[in-house]
């Protein structure tokens, strides 16, 4: 049996809320996203490994969070080394107080990329049940109502998660170049089945997390040269409906401006290390901006210094409406007492009435 | 004729261009330039020039970070056989990612510009347990352990730098042995390397060159 936090204040859903802040209409407030995976495990008091192997517990967990907290976004993702064992990942490492992590790379060596095999049928792969039975439960819970999201690694940072990002960087910047573009085929070809299946499963807020844009990654011309157009290459099948732009939880601003003249995204959500304010004047109204707060230091401040930081960042974003709230990494060590007072202080610094 | 070389060499550095730095090297080479000037006067005082950048808040990427530490490996390793005489190591470093950490791209930088500093590396790869890195840093005489951790849970958790301070501690081992500390969530958080109990850390692979130097020094001092 779970509350709902907010639904006794008012029967505006976080659809309603991502709607408004996408038109500029007036709403009770910003939306508010928060990324709570981890923490589900222990929400649902279960340890790490069977809680990430049951989609029906991701759903059930994410939604109780929800409700717990306040905030207007459920996520369908269980951790990003997921997406390795679509592509042959047989070794995950589980602890009880972190994200699961890739321990075994599907590529070792050269040969391994001419061998790796891209799923014809993603809906139908083993590794993706969870994730089907996770998106079943939460669409017919949240549905309509909640914004679903799912995270889709580009095709220029998944071969991270394939062979680690030194041997990555590696291939990358120094070639052999024939070499890599094979990977890069496989890894966008994965990327145009991997978003059709979120979006037929009910998805509708799909987060391209794409480090390889990022100036802090590449310099500028490496992402005009080499990074944008294996971007169009993934998203050119499906358009950019409902497609978040991310750079990870690196700065969006440099390559932003090219970005946005190119694709009309719905959304962009910076890095916490961005300047809000700059990044609102770049993206001009033309998308939603979701601001996520620096998470990381959350483990220990306190509730007086996540208000003030929260209420610096609304001041900043909201000139102009068209602006969310967001998490970046909210690691497991953040106490319930701070995930509270964070969630609340958003909702009630982005309410509209103090903008307009 | 040298000062060209150091000039061609931090152009093709910074624009992370590998092949023309190795070719300004070979050409240098072959035009007299002693593999001891190479390292000494080009290669070395690249990376300080780097080192020096990225301070004054030069906005230097990941990739000018990695290829950096790849040309000065690759350029050391090239060299070092073509020495006079074995130059002389000013300290040595115990490196790896902390326990349940299977991340590895910074720990190669570091490792790449330590080598051409001088300073010797033992990689103790991924995943290291706090002991390991310890037992391995009196084993080989180290003055510095580096562990570099790019996820909350093992930059702060208890099998990390707090486990590793906590052995050098219990076996009075502190005046001997330094921790430094690198990964993301240290450069989110830049109070978090003193509550894990660390002597120093870096924002990037590059200044790790700077602030493990230092601590060396300070520990033969």
């Amino acid at each position: 049996m779970t509350t709902d936090h907010d639904a006794t204040m008012s029967n505006v859903t976080g659809i309603d809320r991502l709607r408004a802040a996408a038109t500029g209409a007036p709403c009770d407030r910003i939306p508010v996203f928060c990324n709570l995976f981890d923490q589900g495990a222990r929400e649902m008091g279960i340890p790490p490994r069977q809680y990430f192997s049951s989609g029906a517990a991701v759903a059930e967990a994410q939604l109780r969070m929800r409700a717990k907290y306040g905030y207007d976004n459920v996520w369908s993702l269980f951790y990003v080394g997921k997406e390795a064992e679509l592509l042959g990942c047989r070794d995950i490492l589980y602890t009880d107080d972190g994200p699961p992590n890739v321990a075994d790379f599907v590529i070792k060596e050269p040969r391994d990329i001419d061998a790796l095999r891209v799923p014809d049928d993603i809906e139908s792969h083993p590794a993706f049940q969870s994730s089907l039975e996770c998106l079943r439960v939460l669409r017919a819970e949240a549905g309509g109502k909640y914004p679903i999201c799912a995270y889709l690694t580009a095709a220029t940072t998944l071969p991270a998660l394939l062979m680690g990002m030194d041997k990555w960087m590696e291939l990358l910047l120094l070639g052999p170049v024939e070499l890599r573009d094979r990977l890069l085929v496989k890894c966008s070809d994965f990327f145009r089945k991997q978003i059709a299946a979120y979006r037929a499963a009910g998805a509708d807020t799909l987060v391209y997390s794409t480090a390889f844009t990022s100036t802090d990654f590449v310099p500028l011309s490496f992402v005009r040269n080499v990074a944008l157009p294996w971007m169009a290459r993934d998203l050119e099948p499906g358009g950019v409906e409902g497609v978040v732009y991310y750079c990870g939880m690196s700065r969006i601003i440099g390559a932003l401006s090219l970005v946005l003249e190119r694709w009309k995204f719905p959304a962009v959500y910076l890095g916490p290390m961005d300047d809000i304010t700059q990044a609102k004047r770049v993206v001009d109204g033309r998308a939603i901006t979701c601001a996520p707060i620096n998470d990381i230091p959350l483990v220990h401040m306190s509730e007086d210094e996540v208000r003030q930081e929260v209420r610096r960042m609304i001041r900043a974003g909201m000139p102009g409406g068209r602006f969310a709230f967001g998490t970046a990494a909210m690691p497991l060590t953040i106490p319930e007492r701070i995930i509270r007072v964070l969630i609340e202080t958003a909702c009630e610094c982005g309410r509209w009435e103090i903008f307009v | 004729m040298l000062e060209r070389v150091i000039e061609t060499y931090n152009e093709a550095v910074f624009d992370t261009d590998r092949d023309r730095a190795l070719e300004i090297i070979r050409d240098a080479i072959a035009a007299g330039i002693t593999p001891e000037e190479i390292i000494f006067k080009v290669v070395v005082p690249g990376i300080e020039t780097m080192m020096k950048a990225i301070a004054e808040d030069f906005d230097a990427n990941l990739a000018q970070h990695f290829m950096t530490a790849q040309i000065a490996a690759q350029v050391t390793d090239e060299m070092l056989p073509l020495f006079s005489a074995p130059p002389e190591i000013i300290g040595r470093v115990v490196l790896g990612t902390a326990r349940y950490d299977l991340h590895s791209l910074g720990k190669r930088i570091v490792s790449g510009c330590l080598r051409s500093l001088m300073i010797e590396v033992v990689d103790l790869g991924v995943n290291v347990a706090p002991v390991r890195f310890v037992d391995e840093a009196v084993a080989r005489g180290a003055e510095v352990i580096g562990i570099s951790a790019m996820m909350m849970h093992t930059a702060d958790g208890p099998e990390g730098c707090r486990c590793v301070r906590r052995i050098l501690k219990e076996r009075d081992l502190e005046r001997s042995i330094r921790i430094v500390v690198g990964g993301a969530p240290f450069r989110y958080d830049p109070e978090l390397w003193q509550a894990v109990g660390a002597d120093g850390w870096a924002s990037d692979g590059i200044t790790a060159g700077r602030v493990i130097t230092n601590l060396i020094r300070e520990v033969r001092s």
